[in-house]
């Protein structure tokens, strides 16, 4: 066969493989997502939506104060549970690539089990466990440590953010060890051997050659702290309004398609400009470097 | 470094892998325990929560909505994904970047958001809900799952096999079918339980999607909700034995592939 014609057969193959993944996401992703912006635009008319395009729900979602703090607070949790997590993972992702041989495939697996029972059980666990009549309060009374159940174990935002950071710490420890399994052992010798601390090896060595994978895992985890809707729902409490909760309402009881779409759009144009500006930080910033000679 | 670092991390590591696995612990404890309220101290052992479970028409019925589910956003997502993954690790082409961006998508997109577009897109064009539209909605939110797993055992494949195939003749087709795909199989297995396990698992979407035919999640979701019983311990219990089998003989499948090259 010519050159040309192998060339031209593996174009037609790759658009053969991607034209049907192309269609099916953006017909039944991006399209839906579409006609969800398209609805920010509209009215609610009583019982009915009057599709006459106005700007109304935004800058009636500008001016309240309320939605505003809770775009805020749901941006900042997925900020604080994502490095709370990164500060968690840190060690277990060094460790599992660095020491571990034999039990390395177990103890990754064993990680993925919790990550894939479903939002719903991990959350009824923690509820069995944190409850005012629940197992942790249940155990200190009766060893007699406390006297009164300890209320502010479940319902509250302490209770948020032991689920958020149970739930998505998996999604940062496999990032982080990927890149830290792909690390030359050679550059830590180095730095031990030239006289480097632990502390100075870490912040010199292995972070800048692990920063892809923080950043990767720092995103998942962000994306998915941002859009949980079960987790501060089921285990805040009163605390527990966020504003996917406030749009699920919108979408449930209050019936204002119109407000909900646009709070929706609102929340997800901040994760948008909140995900590009991480990115291109880090791929201008010299931890970027890797990224950037690779291309 | 030294070992008594080593010991620390160690330590550490296995402190948080056992807050990882506390809950599920003593949910299980508690589903064995014969007190009806989940509290120590421990009363005695009964199977009584399980013979429950097991005899419930309305879990029963919930249970095969969830196969109905499941089993065809297996087959779309592992379709799908396989397809992706031999373009993404096996092809150069423009806009390959755009590709990947559109495939993580709907896992960036807060599940909340996703279903609620999915509300308002049916609505518009008309139609009903039913399972075709979950099938749909949740094939959409699993597949980056099942091509990174497919991509990551092909990742591993070495590329010269399927060269050394073009290079004696084949066709791309003859070399995809004769090399490429039997060196894939594990990838496509590990890829397609994946998918089964987390199509029973999934809430949020299959909440907004699926109108009356209920699938196992969301039935028990206002019970998840309300109240706290040992036969809701016991039926999680057995969600997530299932769900560890699955997963420790689609990591087997994955690995083994990985380990052979």
């Amino acid at each position: 066969m010519k050159m040309v014609t192998i060339e031209r057969e593996r174009l037609r193959t790759a658009l053969l493989l991607t034209t049907p993944n192309l269609l099916f996401i953006t017909a039944f992703c991006v399209l839906p997502l579409a006609v969800l912006f398209s609805y920010s635009f509209f009215q609610v008319d009583f019982v009915s939506i009057l599709r006459e395009p106005t700007l109304d729900n935004y800058s009636r979602i500008a001016e309240s104060a309320t939605y505003r703090g809770l775009v805020a607070k749901a941006l900042l949790y997925g900020l604080g549970i994502a490095s709370l997590c990164a500060l968690i993972a840190y060690p277990i992702a060094f460790y599992i690539a660095k020491r571990v041989k034999v039990y390395k495939a177990a103890l990754l697996t064993l990680l993925l089990i919790p990550l894939y029972t479903g939002d719903l059980i991990r959350i009824f666990a923690w509820r069995v466990v944190l409850g005012a009549e629940g197992v942790l309060n249940s155990l200190l009374l009766w060893l007699g440590i406390i006297s009164e159940p300890i209320w502010v174990l479940l319902f509250s935002p302490f209770a948020t953010t032991v689920v958020l950071t149970y739930n998505y710490l998996p999604f940062m420890i496999f990032p982080l060890w990927a890149a830290i399994e792909a690390m030359d052992d050679s550059y830590i010798e180095a730095a031990m051997d030239l006289g480097c601390r632990h502390v100075a090896v870490f912040f010199k060595v292995v972070l800048p050659l692990s920063g892809a994978g923080l950043v990767a895992g720092f995103l998942m985890v962000f994306a998915l702290v941002v859009g949980d809707y079960l987790t501060p729902q089921l285990m805040g409490g009163s605390s527990g309004v966020t504003v996917t909760s406030a749009i699920h309402d919108m979408f449930g009881a209050a019936f204002d398609w119109p407000t909900g779409s646009a709070l929706a759009w609102i929340l997800l144009a901040s994760m948008i400009l909140f995900v590009v500006c991480v990115l291109y930080a880090f791929y201008r910033s010299p931890w970027g470097r890797g990224v950037r000679r690779s291309k | 470094m030294r070992t008594r670092n080593w010991t620390a991390l160690r330590g550490y590591t296995f402190i948080v892998y056992g807050f990882v696995y506390l809950p599920i612990m003593l949910m299980g404890l508690f589903s064995l325990n014969s007190s009806d309220i989940i509290a120590f101290p421990l009363t005695g052992f009964t199977l009584e929560w399980y013979d429950q479970v097991l005899h419930d028409q309305r879990i029963f019925k919930g249970l095969l909505t969830t196969m109905a589910v499941a089993f065809p956003v297996t087959i779309i997502t592992t379709t799908l994904g396989s397809m992706a993954a031999i373009a993404l690790t096996r092809y150069q082409f423009r806009f390959k970047t755009l590709f990947m961006a559109l495939l993580v998508l709907p896992f960036f997109v807060p599940k909340l958001i996703f279903a609620i577009a999915q509300v308002t897109f049916l609505n518009d064009i008309g139609i009903s809900k039913g399972l075709p539209t979950v099938w749909i909605s949740q094939s959409l939110i699993i597949l980056p799952f099942v091509t990174v797993v497919i991509a990551s055992v092909l990742f591993k494949m070495d590329r010269s096999l399927e060269e050394a195939a073009e290079d004696l003749g084949a066709s791309s087709w003859q070399s995809f079918r004769l090399v490429t795909l039997p060196l894939m199989k594990n990838g496509i297995m590990a890829g397609s339980f994946i998918s089964f396990v987390l199509s029973n698992a999934e809430y949020t979407v299959s909440f907004f999607t699926s109108g009356r035919v209920q699938p196992l999640s969301v039935l028990v979701a206002s019970d998840f909700r309300f109240h706290l019983s040992p036969s809701l311990n016991a039926l999680a219990m057995l969600i997530v034995v299932f769900n560890i089998l699955v997963i420790v003989v689609s990591e087997w499948f994955r690995r083994r592939t990985i380990h052979e090259l």
